[in-house]
């Protein structure tokens, strides 16, 4: 109807930049990918290496059981979160006194650096002068030494995750409840439907784009964690909580793996797309049904 | 009736026993922080106490009057709410864009460029870094340790999400809004800026918040694209992690003064939040 | 209503940047200690520094922020800006990110930083990739710019660690210490522990000479803090499960002590497992993993999250009644009461070694613990060489040396261990810089490898699993060594 031209050149900055700052990149890693490139082996400089450096992660046993490790973390911290969020959001859409300074307080974690979210919690959990350990042993006993047992290490990761991301889950979930339309689920209480019903059949239909969307983000964020991970373990005891961005950030930075390191990222970027481009789809798909 | 009352009762103490706990929660992980960050280094690893019995002002006092600190809080606010400014409006061009005109092939840089923010960070760092010191050079300058590529680089991880979260609630403006605004004479630019903008406000305010407290935390490539001149307040809490002895009493008051800002911040904006956060995905 | 909540939240970050900058200029670096005296205009620094045409220059530098690097930032630096006009910006950071900084500038030929922090381990790594610049050659093609205070040979033999094959040397030593033995002198001099200790071992108490001692003595003190209700243990381990700090204290502290040298590498065919000729996996190196693990039986429940700073920060707090600990701390362990409750109750020894292993070392065959330290190296890519080899001859004169060895306990002169200020230190140490410069040579530094950091990635994650019980001693340095000789083959090393 109207020129495109217009629409493209309010879409031009967005792109220029994605594609300078984002893509340049990209296509470099991809470059790198191909190359058996590590400054500290024996014949400096690049070889090229074809798809070789993809068949050897296929082999990898240390890259398999990161990745699978990273994928249970993932799962199990994004389904306590979106359980707990949802939770929350349901107690906050309707007024309470006091809800506005609960609310302020359970938001403080989102406004932390994910290092500074690390540090705080090595600073609770370190044995000697956090209290955690501390009252543990006291009241029931328990030896909490995060950096000997690796179930301790792997909980207190997931709960560390908890911690800092279930206010931006609450928040997100209570905006689309708040969104939604009031006059089925009254309709349906006249209609005599129990609570049960009223959620398994209104709310979770209703609030599937936004639950999607929540899914959506959370999963691409937990599967690249580092910061926080990094500082609280460094992904230890042994590798127990190497996630697969510390086990890329390892092969590529330290030990200066650059080739190989390049096409574990682009592997790992190719299944977080694969995931996520399913969940896209099934968001489009609930799209339209509510059409 | 009295049933009625007693359940009533019951959820009143359920509602706020889970309210009190999940403070509490949130709570003691910061509170903590603060409490080392007033204990002195002989003083860490005495019994823990949840009491801050004394204060050991050094902890502030040193980074706080030290200039490097004051420069690195310096570069963290400019390089925070530029970035924040600009994807806030670029991503209001863009999704203006993407929801009035038919753009071919535009609905596939929406997924795509979401992408951007899947990969794992660490293999990044070095084309970052020779792409801003061999490409972005002019003459001796170039682009690392600037704020202005600090500024640029996370536009990458901001723009997709604010695109996306902006996407949903620019589809809910009625086009017949711009139609009227043009039968009295606007133009597009007054549409946008007039009409437009102020209804999507909402979401316009909540993509500045999340791209500021992105900016402002973000770590690896903050630390590895800058040195002196632009570092930000997020990479200085890694020097507190040196040899003799980390120091964690002036690295958690500095952890402290690092997120305070965007504490003032998130205080007075949060509640509008809620209504900017829907992504569009609920439509009456 | 929202828009001008937002102007209003804008217009306050907007003004506290604004003050925030106002204040910056204004405030003044805390007092430092005295600078050396400037010579005046006249100087030679000045009169080189204008031949070179380097005045108004800024050179900048990477290292990690030491105490030592932080003198030379704060101290030095300014002097020399002052004497030459050339201004230092040294970026003084976290271990980690030195490396990958100082190796992406490098790499890339970008020419950011002019001197970079070269540890005695990681040289081989630059060499073979060509990173530095030989500072022999470089002062050799420029005599008009070789300050008359400045001589290679004044170094002590640590200089040695920066030379190549022909003797050209490419780092000048800005720090260097001893991995040592610390232990608690007012508990190994209290009677009733003496005695109570000689009733249940049959010997007197004294520091440990050998594992079997140093065994004893950690289970005695553990023993001890517990039946008092003290927070004392018997030793410290720097037994970190997910930081290399661990990795270095076996194979460079512990292992030698067994005799199990090099990693338990053979340096005629880069091979690590005992069927190849390696000794990774041997009796010895397994008794020696066995008996490091078995001390965190007795080690503080911080010791598997320790590094090389809370080692040190345990050791201060009066937690552990002996430990192997990084020299550069020595000094303000036994000295600084505001970061340390032990003052002046420090005692420094030799760590305790098994048989032969002092005869090896004394005939160089071996060596009984890590000698650490760096030097700044001149990469090849810096644009303002010349300049920088000012500095760098700067911070290497004799003068400079005394008051950089008080703030940083390091020492890289022989003729500063006879300064009178250093010596007055070393009396309230302990005699840890006598015990440097005598026993010195019984230690050494990281071996000669190009391949370094890549092995030490591949190899640590078996330590850290043997240490936090995951596998038995024997079995983590099994797989270890195995996985050292496939990445070793992988570098190129060994087919």
């Amino acid at each position: 109807m109207r020129s495109n031209r217009m629409g493209w050149a309010l879409l031009a900055p967005t792109l220029v930049i994605l594609a300078v700052v984002g893509f340049l990149p990209f296509f470099y890693v991809l470059y790198v990918s191909l190359f058996d490139w590590n400054p500290f082996s024996n014949q400096l400089g690049m070889q090229w290496a074809g798809v070789n450096n993809f068949r050897r992660l296929v082999f990898d046993g240390a890259f398999l059981d990161s990745l699978w490790r990273t994928g249970l973390f993932a799962f199990t911290s994004v389904t306590i979160e979106l359980a707990l969020g949802f939770l929350l959001a349901q107690t906050l859409v309707n007024s309470f006194p006091g809800r506005t300074i609960f609310r302020t307080i359970y938001v403080l974690p989102l406004v932390m650096a994910p290092i500074a979210v690390g540090a705080t919690w090595r600073l609770l959990t370190i044995p000697g002068f956090g209290p955690i350990p501390y009252y543990l042993d006291r009241w029931f006993g328990i030896d909490f030494r995060l950096a000997t047992y690796a179930d301790q290490a792997f909980i207190t990761v997931i709960l560390m995750d908890v911690w800092h991301w279930t206010p931006f889950v609450t928040l997100t979930l209570l905006a689309g409840l708040t969104a939604m339309p009031k006059e089925p689920l009254e309709q349906a209480q006249v209609d005599g439907a129990n609570r049960w019903q009223v959620f398994r059949y209104l709310t979770i239909p209703m609030m599937m784009p936004v639950l999607l969307t929540v899914i959506f983000i959370r999963l691409m964020d937990a599967l690249r964690i580092v910061d926080e991970v990094f500082m609280l373990t460094s992904g230890g005891p042994g590798t127990a909580t190497q996630f697969i961005g510390i086990h890329i950030y390892r092969v590529v930075v330290p030990k200066t793996d650059y080739g190989y390191g390049s096409a574990m990222s682009l592997l790992v970027l190719y299944f977080t797309i694969v995931l996520c481009w399913l969940l896209f789809i099934a968001l489009a798909q609930v799209g339209k049904q509510r059409e | 009736m009295k049933t009625s009352t007693l359940r009533k009762t019951f959820g009143w103490i359920g509602l706020y026993g889970l309210w009190i706990a999940m403070s509490i929660i949130t709570i003691v992980p910061i509170y903590w922080m603060i409490v080392v960050s007033a204990r002195s280094r002989v003083e860490l690893f005495d019994a823990p106490t949840l009491l801050i019995t004394s204060f050991y002002a050094p902890n502030y006092i040193k980074p706080l009057t030290d200039p490097v600190f004051q420069r690195y809080l310096v570069n963290s606010l400019i390089v925070a709410t530029s970035n924040a400014l600009l994807v806030t409006v670029l991503a209001l061009l863009a999704t203006y864009a993407l929801s009035r005109w038919r753009l071919p092939g535009a609905d596939n840089i929406f997924f795509w460029t979401i992408t951007q923010r899947m990969a794992p960070p660490a293999a990044f760092v070095l084309p970052m870094f020779l792409i801003y010191t061999r490409i972005f050079k002019i003459g001796d300058w170039t682009m690392f340790d600037t704020q202005i590529g600090l500024i640029l680089l996370y536009c990458v991880f901001n723009l997709p999400f604010a695109v996306w979260l902006m996407k949903g609630i620019m589809d809910g403006v009625p086009v017949e809004l711009d139609e009227a605004a043009f039968v009295d004479g606007a133009n597009r630019w007054t549409v946008l800026t007039r009409v437009v903008a102020p209804l999507v406000a909402p979401g316009l305010a909540i993509t500045f918040i999340l791209s500021w407290i992105f900016a402002w935390n973000e770590y690896l490539f903050a630390a590895n694209l800058t040195s002196v001149n632009a570092r930000t307040i997020t990479t200085g809490l890694a020097a507190f992690v040196s040899v003799t002895g980390t120091n964690w009493g002036e690295m958690a008051a500095v952890a402290t003064v690092a997120i305070l800002p965007a504490l003032i911040f998130l205080v007075f904006v949060q509640r509008y939040i809620v209504t900017g956060l829907t992504f569009g995905a609920v439509k009456e | 209503m929202l828009k001008r909540k937002l102007t209003v939240v804008l217009g306050i970050l907007v003004l506290f940047s604004m003050v925030l900058s106002a204040c910056a200029p204004a405030a003044l670096p805390a007092a430092q200690p005295a600078a050396p005296a400037v010579e005046g205009e006249a100087s030679w620094w000045r009169t080189a520094a204008q031949t070179a045409g380097c005045e108004g220059v800024t050179l900048r530098g990477i290292s990690e922020s030491t105490p030592p690097s932080r003198y030379a930032a704060d101290v030095l630096a300014k002097a020399f800006e002052a004497e030459t006009g050339i201004k230092i910006e040294l970026e003084a950071t976290s271990w980690d990110e030195m490396y990958t900084k100082a190796i992406n500038d490098m790499q890339a030929a970008t020419g950011i930083y002019d001197f970079v922090y070269i540890e005695q381990d990681i040289i081989y790594q630059y060499l073979a990739n060509n990173y530095l610049t030989n500072l022999t050659q470089l002062l050799a093609d420029n005599p008009e710019l070789a300050s008359p205070d400045f001589d290679f040979a004044k170094f002590t033999t640590f200089i040695d660690n920066f030379k190549d094959a022909e003797g050209n040397i490419y780092g000048v030593p800005m720090e260097a210490f001893l991995k040592v033995y610390l232990y608690r002198k007012d508990l190994f001099s209290d009677p009733a522990i003496q005695e109570a200790f000689k009733a249940q071992y049959g010997y007197d108490l004294a520091p440990a000479t050998t594992h079997a001692q140093y065994r004893d003595i950690a289970e005695f003190f553990t023993q001890y803090g517990r039946d008092n209700g003290l927070d004392l243990w018997g030793t410290t381990v720097q037994g970190n499960t997910g930081h290399a700090s661990s990795f270095y204290e076996f194979f460079e502290s512990i292992a030698p002590t067994f005799g199990v040298y090099n990693w338990g590498i053979n340096m005629d065919n880069w091979k690590a497992t005992v069927e190849n000729g390696g000794e990774m996996n041997s009796d010895k190196a397994k008794e020696a993993l066995a008996f490091w693990v078995d001390m965190l039986n007795y080690a503080p429940p911080e010791a598997t999250a320790s590094t090389w700073d809370e080692v040190a920060a345990s050791f201060a707090a009066g937690r552990a009644a002996q430990g192997w600990v990084y020299g550069e701390n020595a000094a303000w362990i036994a000295t600084d009461p505001d970061r340390s409750r032990v003052v002046g109750n420090v005692g420094v020894a030799l760590p305790p070694v098994a048989e032969g292993v002092m005869e090896d070392a004394e005939s160089g065959v071996g060596y009984i613990g890590y000698y650490d330290g760096g030097a700044f190296g001149l990469p090849v890519s810096s644009k303002n060489q010349l300049c920088t080899l000012l500095w760098l001859q700067y911070i290497g004169q004799e003068s400079v040396q005394a008051d950089w060895a008080i703030a940083g306990s390091r020492i890289v002169m022989e003729s500063t261990y006879d300064d009178p200020k250093v010596q007055e230190v070393d009396a309230k140490v302990d005699g840890y810089y006598t015990l440097m410069k005598e026993a010195g040579p019984l230690f050494r530094g990281a071996p000669p490898f190009p391949f370094h950091a890549a092995l030490r990635e591949v190899v640590q994650p078996y330590i850290w699993k043997a240490l936090s019980g995951e596998l038995t001693p024997a079995e983590a340095l099994d797989q270890a060594a195995a996985a050292a000789d496939a990445e070793l083959v992988n570098l190129g090393y060994g087919q």
